[in-house]
């Protein structure tokens, strides 16, 4: 009996059967994710480019609307990866306060008196179908004659969108960060993160 | 002796291998936050094997750059008013269009070759020789990612090599320098013209060379200076600024 029909007919099934089995559904795109990083975005260009306030540092001024649209334990624990586990809850709330000052610092720097930055949102991305709470969000920001392209990656948690990564021009925030915490923490362990934090800030604050 | 594996031997290697791949313990609840970062944002491997002499370099560079390349950019920008520093930056930007275009089509890129074309017709025609960037008008024109050989050689699956810290040029790799030079090869300001146009002798090419290195000064400085700032070690935040950007350009 030619039996090869019948195993082609079982292959095909197999075959076909597969994306079903592995498919996840397709979570929801309802805009209102792009709607949370204009707001955020919006609220600090507001800040940036008013000039009432530039007596006080930009730092001090955009720190409330980035705490509130950041999520900077997340982001302090992904820069510092799996590391994280070995850190006693004091060294990762000493270490969020600190990493917290220098990305925020860092995020101030970027902004130069001059015209405002014009942005254009593209579609939210899901990056992966199995964490649907993690969107991408492509952006194109056009400052002083040049485009840039600039995705924020923003995480669901206790009901609220928030940034957890930034990536410019294909170089994510974090993915940086972490390249230089992973030669401290594997030389040094959590204290050695933790100083070399207190030395950069107190570095750039004698500046 | 040369070794051969006939194709069922393989196959037999292959189906014997699967259990043991498949036989790796999995734990029984791993942690999620774990995994999520270990897969993630797992630091890229970068080769580095002359970090020593890299940072050495990295180092000489910066004194470079301090004392010599900085004044020069500095005074540039206060001499040069901006539209006249925007106009000569879009000149030479627009006279590479060789290296987009014929590297457009070594990556199979065909349609974008035809955009870069249409933009460098564009901008040649109606922006007076490329100093007025008109294509920026033209929605399908206006965004094109740059296009260089090293990117073609990461398009071809030619890994980065070694990471290169060049005295001058600063990062790269060792398939960027080697891009470099095709993109060298390619720039029609080192075309040897002057069998053609007799009065681009050497010192006028010398001088547009000169031109060109400075009017790139303020937009590098300002690269740099926005991925070291604040950063813990500078050198491997440039390090991993550079992979990273080149990466997403070999992927784009």
């Amino acid at each position: 009996m030619n039996l090869r029909p019948l195993k082609f007919a079982a292959l095909t099934v197999l075959i076909s059967a597969f994306p079903l089995a592995s498919a996840e559904p397709a979570p929801e795109l309802s805009g209102e994710v792009n709607g949370v990083l204009k707001g955020a975005v919006d609220s600090v260009l507001a800040i940036a480019y008013d000039s009432a306030g530039a007596a006080t540092p930009l730092s001090q001024r955009v720190r409330p609307v980035l705490e509130k649209y950041f999520n900077f334990e997340t982001i302090t624990r992904k820069a510092i990866g799996p590391g994280w586990q070995q850190f006693t809850p004091e060294q990762q709330a000493c270490t969020v306060t600190l990493f917290t000052e220098v990305v925020i610092r860092n995020y101030a720097d970027r902004f130069e008196a001059g015209d405002r930055p014009g942005i254009s949102y593209a579609a939210e991305v899901v990056p992966d179908p199995k964490r649907p709470h993690v969107r991408d969000l492509p952006t194109s920001i056009d400052y002083a004659g040049k485009k840039y392209s600039v995705v924020y990656r923003m995480e669901k948690s206790a009901e609220n969108w928030r940034i957890v990564d930034v990536k410019i021009e294909g170089v994510s925030m974090i993915a940086n960060w972490r390249s230089q915490f992973n030669p401290l923490f594997l030389h040094g362990g959590a204290p050695e993160v933790i100083a070399t934090l207190k030395q950069n800030l107190s570095n750039s604050a004698a500046k | 002796m040369k070794l051969r594996l006939s194709p069922f031997l393989i196959s037999l290697l292959l189906v014997a291998a699967a259990p043991l791949a498949c036989a790796q313990k999995t734990p029984a609840s791993p942690d999620p936050a774990v995994v999520e970062e270990m897969d993630e944002y797992a630091s890229v491997p970068i080769s580095d094997p002359f970090e020593r002499v890299n940072r050495a370099i990295f180092k000489f560079n910066d004194g470079l750059y301090t004392y010599a390349l900085r004044p020069i950019s500095k005074g540039y920008v206060a001499v040069v008013p901006k539209a006249g520093r925007d106009g000569i930056e879009n000149f030479f930007n627009n006279l590479l269009y060789p290296v987009r275009v014929v590297n457009c089509t070594l990556q199979g890129k065909f349609s974008r070759a035809g955009l870069e074309t249409g933009k460098f017709a564009v901008n040649t025609v109606a922006g007076l020789g490329g100093f007025i960037r008109i294509s920026d008008d033209v929605p399908a024109l206006a965004s094109l990612p740059r296009e260089d050989t090293g990117q073609t050689l990461g398009v071809w699956h030619i890994g980065q090599g070694p990471y290169l810290v060049l005295p001058l040029f600063g990062p790269g790799t060792v398939r960027d320098t080697v891009g470099m030079f095709g993109d060298r090869y390619l720039s029609p300001l080192n075309w040897d013209i002057q069998q053609n146009v007799e009065w681009y002798n050497w010192k006028v090419r010398t001088g547009v060379d000169v031109v060109n290195g400075v009017q790139r000064l303020p937009g590098t400085f300002k690269t740099l200076d926005a991925v070291r700032k604040d950063a813990l070690d500078p050198y491997i935040a440039v390090r991993s600024s550079y992979v990273q950007y080149r990466e997403a350009a070999v992927n784009q």
